[in-house]
């Protein structure tokens, strides 16, 4: 027990979290931008996957990660048109055109890298490039916080810096409240002029965007391959994030951040011989129990309002 | 209007009718053709993939279009892929035709497969109930697990994408941990159960027919039991109509006196049992124990499998040995030109855009109510998508 | 100021709604645009608005001959629209609301300061008080109502067009609209006021139009007016004409229903304690606007909700919080008020949709196997005698016209052979023909000595079928009238409007 809580608190761990929780993060806020556009972006698995491993090829043949960082972020976008393309313009169902992008993302990707490497695991053969790290000056000589703060990758960061300007976009911005309004009343919105159709691209294009940094992230932030099928569920912890965060950008950050802990207590703890599953499978739990406590919550407030109506009317 | 006879009217009736009828089969034939044509055209998208590879592109794509059938061995695992993944693709249909999103198969497999083979490890059975004891136990498992996101979307209206996804990656975690921790005999260097006692073991048909047929065993025959069944069920009790109606409108079901939380809690669970067959066919059939992966992601091909076959329990079994025999094509290939099962993948996912898009058919239909004289409106609402509408899972 | 002419407006369906129309709207003025439901008056409008395409005719607005292709047009014309059905965003604030589509920005950022700023000086404006900053869906509907008109105004409106405004709203809310309305056209602004109530139409404006049947029949000044002229307009024959039938033979008490009590999902009471009986052989009718109450009470009464407090006892037996499936088996038929979304499923067959009551009793289904035999044989009976018009009983509901898609509804409920028929709004969306067939056969039903219960909006249908008629009110039954005959829209028309209320043993007399 107490070498558990010597890991807990331990500014590694800590960091650890950072770590773990950025590729959960971004895609979270790209699927809370869908979401609330009313086009659940159940695709930002693939999309992930997609960026990851376009990443990892285009910065190992042009020895630049920015060029693989843009290569990803397109080909995340491309997916993010097609899937606007059937749902919207041939009202295909998302759910299920998500899906089919997911599988495509999988067979294409180990399809590309065994065409261009030989090799259908990884990329390992490949010399990739890694997104930068960033030492905050002054606060990375600060002991323990210094350690926590500085020196994690560009994109940590920018997945923090990215949850408030997605909140100042939903919520500050005329075509983040067209976005939102959009998904909460399309026929309100049309009728006031807004184009729901491009507004709904709109929010599709920025969940692809944001889930091409998280998918970076994972071939070129930690580590520096791909490896396939490595996005390993993420897009879609990154969606449960979403509702156990309550459709809200620090709720889902916050969440996201509380799935990336169990992963990395998961991953800590692995050398501790306590069985990792039972950790890793603490974030769907406790989703699943949200969904449950906040629907029979809503159901008793429901009720609430009609008791008090009745002991009033006694 | 008035002094019209009788006899004209109902004259006229019986030819209105068998207008209708010819209208329908029409109407069937275009739905086989288009879906045919999705699939040649998926298949060709395939071979241009398969072209990219450059090595012997033809020898590559022959190999999956007919490798299935150039061995007797070959045969065997097609028949044995099929088995499961017809299974699948009845379980996910069950749902669908409620309008219900249940992504759940692939845990009620999972669940399906750990409660049979821990039945069948550690319950001393006589031969046929070491069979008949671990499938019971494990479709109620299949059906209690599936109770849950059923619960979960019936009564307290939470979206069942996200819970069936969340409950299917609790049950991996659950699977690997009971497998690793307490399943896994001591000495063995790989993660897997004990074999199964041979009594539990579906016969398997190489014995019977004293062929080189695999792992393919007697569970086709719960597939065809299963596919009976759910047909009867689905279209021929109380249930299956309710189902049906709560697919069609919910809000009318609910105004003609169905229970539809009910309705719509058992469509989850029943699919979940139906799913759990398929877990016990793999764990007492193909592996005779438990091995880590023992799923592979097969819940979400059982949704191609669904949607090729519109749902329909009796085409299911077409559109899972097709898929399927897309599967193991894909393996052999693999084995001629190093690329194979991503090329089956590329298939499945343009053959889920096509379908869902539904524009090739409504593209047919337009071109052929314009020039001819049935009412378009009739074929359109005759071949509404039988998938969950939208509407049924934006509340959560 | 806005001239349409000779606007005909056939929809694809071939219904003529519109036939060569014309309307001329002055300045400044307040015109009321009345006729009874389907008389086209809503299509002209929507036409105006830019939502619909006249098949024929011009609009002129200022003298200049305009073309209005989407509402958006509309609106860059200074033409403004507030529907029934109100078009916000409830998760927003009401300034959010007003000003979405069109934000004051700060640079890139929303100015929300601005938005509340916006919104709180046209509500002073115009005397439309509304909290700038409150959460729409918190607030009550007739506040909602001038969220909309606030809308309309901050793009710009010159003229607005208001869609039976007053249907949603309580007295109350309903003269603070009327005050509002006065303080728009003071301030320049003119108004399209459409209604099917003389009453308000009297009271607030300066002249009326009247349609009947997709054509207009005239336009009067106001003041050279009556409710009667009006009516007699509207309709073209004497009001309230009862129908002929055979006289009451009234039965034992059926339905009684005592104290019923909801409060819906938002904590807004809905039914106040209503009390009644329906009884055997006599038609109940339960007149009242649209929104007092109705709705709720009919799904109480059917089962498809809980009611929070009272009894409902069909018979002998007590069927409060009994679910849809007891209460049908109890003896209830239900024709509901919104048939083509709640009455029928579309994609399923005719035959599938003439059994959801029955599918699991015999001969339908035996120990849980359905007859498909029973359930064509059924909708072949069914078909031949309430005259659906449809070759094949597999063919999909959705196949067929509206009418007899009506009708499918109908002989589902007739032929459960109820002790009690609940019949809410039957001819909404119904051509002539098909309300003289379903008028024709609740009468025959009430005939046979079944209790029909009739709620309707269209006070001319409650008039003409019910023996017995009830009124309904905020929630209240305010008034029961032991013999409908002989009865004037304005006696009944007081009590709709909650101007007037029967003391609680007069009701309970004629309970």
């Amino acid at each position: 027990m107490e070498s558990v809580l010597q890991v807990i608190f331990s500014a590694v761990f800590v960091s650890t979290i950072l770590r773990v929780s950025t590729p959960l993060i971004l895609p979270a806020l790209g699927g809370l931008i869908a979401e609330l556009g009313g086009v659940p972006n159940i695709a930002l698995e693939g999309m992930m996957l997609t960026a990851a491993c376009a990443g990892v090829l285009v910065s190992a043949y042009t020895q630049s990660e920015w060029l693989g960082l843009l290569a990803g972020v397109l080909l995340a976008e491309i997916m993010a048109l097609i899937l606007g393309f059937f749902h919207l313009n041939l009202k295909a169902d998302i759910i299920l055109v998500g899906l089919a992008l997911n599988i495509l993302a999988s067979g294409a990707t180990i399809f590309v890298v065994y065409l261009l490497t030989g090799d259908k695991g990884s990329s390992s053969k490949l010399v990739s490039l890694q997104m930068p790290t960033v030492d905050i000056p002054f606060i990375k000589d600060i002991p323990v916080l210094g350690e926590i703060l500085s020196g994690q990758n560009l994109l940590t960061y920018v997945a923090f810096i990215a949850t408030g300007l997605v909140w100042l976009f939903l919520y500050r911005t005329r075509p983040g409240i067209h976005v939102r309004a959009v998904g909460e009343n399309p026929d309100a919105a049309r009728s006031v002029g807004i184009n729901v159709t491009a507004m709904r691209y709109l929010a599709l294009l920025m969940s692809g965007f944001l889930a091409a940094l998280g998918g970076i992230h994972l071939s070129m932030g930690y580590v520096k391959f791909f490896q396939r099928d490595m996005t390993a569920g993420r897009g879609f912890i990154a969606l449960a994030a979403v509702y156990l965060g309550a459709k809200h950008p620090v709720g889902t950050l916050i969440a996201a951040v509380v799935f990336g802990a169990a992963d990395a207590l998961s991953i800590q703890l692995g050398n501790l011989k306590i069985p990792s599953q039972l950790v890793q499978m603490i974030p769907y739990v406790v989703t699943v129990a949200s969904l449950i406590l906040y629907a029979v919550v809503r159901k008793r407030q429901a009720a609430a309002r009609q008791r008090k109506f009745q002991q009033a009317s006694l | 209007m008035v002094d019209t006879s009788a006899i004209t009217l109902s004259e006229n009736r019986a030819v209105e009718r068998a207008r209708i009828r010819k209208e329908r089969v029409r109407s069937s034939l275009i739905d086989l053709i288009v879906t045919l044509g999705t699939i040649m055209i998926a298949l060709l998208i395939g071979f241009i993939v398969t072209l990219a590879v450059g090595k012997e592109p033809i020898k590559a794509y022959t190999a999956l279009l007919t490798g299935p059938l150039s061995q007797v061995n070959r045969l065997g695992n097609w028949i044995q892929d099929a088995t499961t993944l017809i299974l699948i693709g009845l379980s996910v249909s069950i749902a669908f035709q409620a309008r219900q999103f249940n992504l759940g198969a692939e845990g009620s497999l999972l669940v399906g497969a750990l409660t049979a083979a821990v039945v069948a490890l550690y319950v001393p059975l006589p031969p046929v109930l070491g069979i008949v004891v671990p499938l019971l136990a494990a479709m109620t498992a299949g059906f209690l697990v599936a109770l849950i996101p059923g619960w979960m979307k019936a009564y307290l209206n939470a979206n069942e994408v996200v819970s069936t996804l969340m409950i299917n990656a609790i049950i991996a975690n659950l699977y690997q941990y009971l497998l690793i921790n307490f399943l896994t005999p001591e000495g063995d260097n790989v993660r897997r159960s004990a074999l199964l006692p041979a009594t539990s073991a579906f016969p398997l048909l190489a014995d019977i027919f004293n062929a080189n047929l695999g792992r393919a065993n007697l569970a086709i025959v719960l597939v065809l039991i299963a596919v009976i069944a759910v047909w009867v069920l689905m279209r021929r009790t109380s249930f299956g109509y309710e189902v049906r109606m709560i697919g069609a409108n919910e809000k009318f079901a609910r105004y003609g006196g169905i229970n539809t939380r009910r309705v719509i809690m058992l469509s989850f669970a029943i699919g979940g049992a139906v799913a759990a067959i398929g877990g016990v066919h793999l764990a007492l059939g193909v592996h005779n124990r438990l091995i880590l992966g023992i799923s592979a992601g097969l819940g979400f091909e059982g949704i191609v499998v669904a949607m090729l076959a519109r749902n329909n329990p009796l085409l299911v079994p077409i559109t899972g040995l097709f898929y399927s025999y897309l599967r193991i094509g894909g393996d052999i290939m693999e084995r001629t030109a190093s690329v194979g099962a991503e090329i089956v993948q590329v298939i499945q996912a343009v053959i889920i855009l096509l379908i869902t898009a539904q524009f090739v058919i409504e593209f047919v239909r337009a071109r052929r109510n314009t020039s001819g004289t049935s009412s378009s409106r009739t074929a359109a609402v005759s071949d509404a998508t039988a998938v969950p509408s939208e509407q049924s899972r934006r509340n959560i | 100021m806005i001239e349409m002419r000779d606007i005909t407006k056939v929809y694809p369906n071939g219904v003529r709604a519109n036939r060569e129309v014309s309307f001329e709207i002055k300045a400044g003025e307040i015109h009321a645009l009345v006729g009874e439901n389907g008389a086209g008056k809503s299509t002209l409008m929507k036409i105006l608005y830019g939502v619909e395409r006249p098949s024929a005719g011009q609009i002129y607005l200022k003298g200049k001959p305009v073309r209005i292709n989407t509402e958006h047009e509309a609106i860059a014309l200074g033409i403004g629209m507030v529907f029934q059905s109100f078009m916000l965003v409830p998760s927003f604030t009401i300034a959010q609301n007003v000003v979405l589509g069109n934000e004051p920005v700060h640079g890139a950022l929303l100015d929300n300061r601005a938005a509340i700023n916006a919104t709180s000086e046209l509500a002073k404006q115009y005397g439309l008080v509304v909290d700038p900053s409150a959460i729409v869906d918190s607030v009550p509907v007739g506040m909602r109502q001038r969220v909309e008109i606030l809308k309309a105004l901050y793009r710009g409106a010159d003229v607005l067009i208001l869609d039976e405004p007053t249907a949603v709203l309580t007295p109350q809310e309903t003269r603070e609209l009327f005050a509002a309305i006065r303080q728009l056209v003071k301030t320049g602004k003119t108004v399209i006021f459409i209604s099917h109530k003389l009453r308000e139409v009297m009271e607030i404006s300066n002249r009326v139009s009247v349609m009947r049947d997709g054509q207009m029949v005239g336009t009067v000044d106001t003041k050279d007016a009556t409710e009667t002229s009006l009516a007699r307009m509207m309709v073209g024959r004497e009001v309230f004409q009862q129908y002929d039938k055979p006289p009451v033979n009234r039965g034992a008490a059926v339905l009684q229903a005592r104290d019923l009590e909801y409060v819906n999902e938002a904590g807004r009471q809905v039914l106040r304690g209503v009390s009644f009986n329906a009884y055997a052989g006599e038609i109940l009718g339960i007149a009242g606007v649209e929104g007092n109450g109705q709705t709720e009470l009919v799904e109480v009464l059917t089962g498809l909700r809980v009611a929070v407090g009272g009894t409902i006892k069909l018979g002998d037996s007590d069927i409060t919080s009994r679910s849809a499936r007891e209460v049908r088996q109890a003896g209830v038929a239900h024709i509901p008020e919104d048939r083509l979304n709640n009455g029928v499923a579309l994609t399923a067959s005719i035959e599938e949709n003439l059994i959801v009551d029955r599918y699991s009793k015999p001969p339908f289904s035996r120990a849980g196997f359905t007859s498909l035999a029973a359930m064509v044989k059924n909708g072949e009976t069914m078909i031949e005698q309430y005259a659906i018009r449809a070759p094949d009983g597999a063919l999909p509901v959705g196949s067929l016209s509206g009418g007899n898609m009506q009708k499918v509804v109908v002989a589902r409920e007739l032929s459960a052979n109820p002790q009690l028929l609940i019949a809410a709004q039957p001819t909404r969306g119904v051509d002539i023909g098909a309300t003289e067939f379903m008028h024709q056969q609740l009468i025959q039903q009430r005939t046979n000595g079944v209790a029909v219960l009739l709620i309707s909006a269209d006070l001319a249908e409650v008039m003409a079928l019910s023996d017995r008629l009830a009124v309904m009110h905020n929630g209240q039954i305010v008034a029961i009238f032991p013999d409908a005959r002989g009865l004037s829209e304005e006696e009944v028309g007081l009590y709709m409007l909650g101007v007037q209320l029967q003391t609680q043993a007069e009701i309970e007399k004629n309970w």
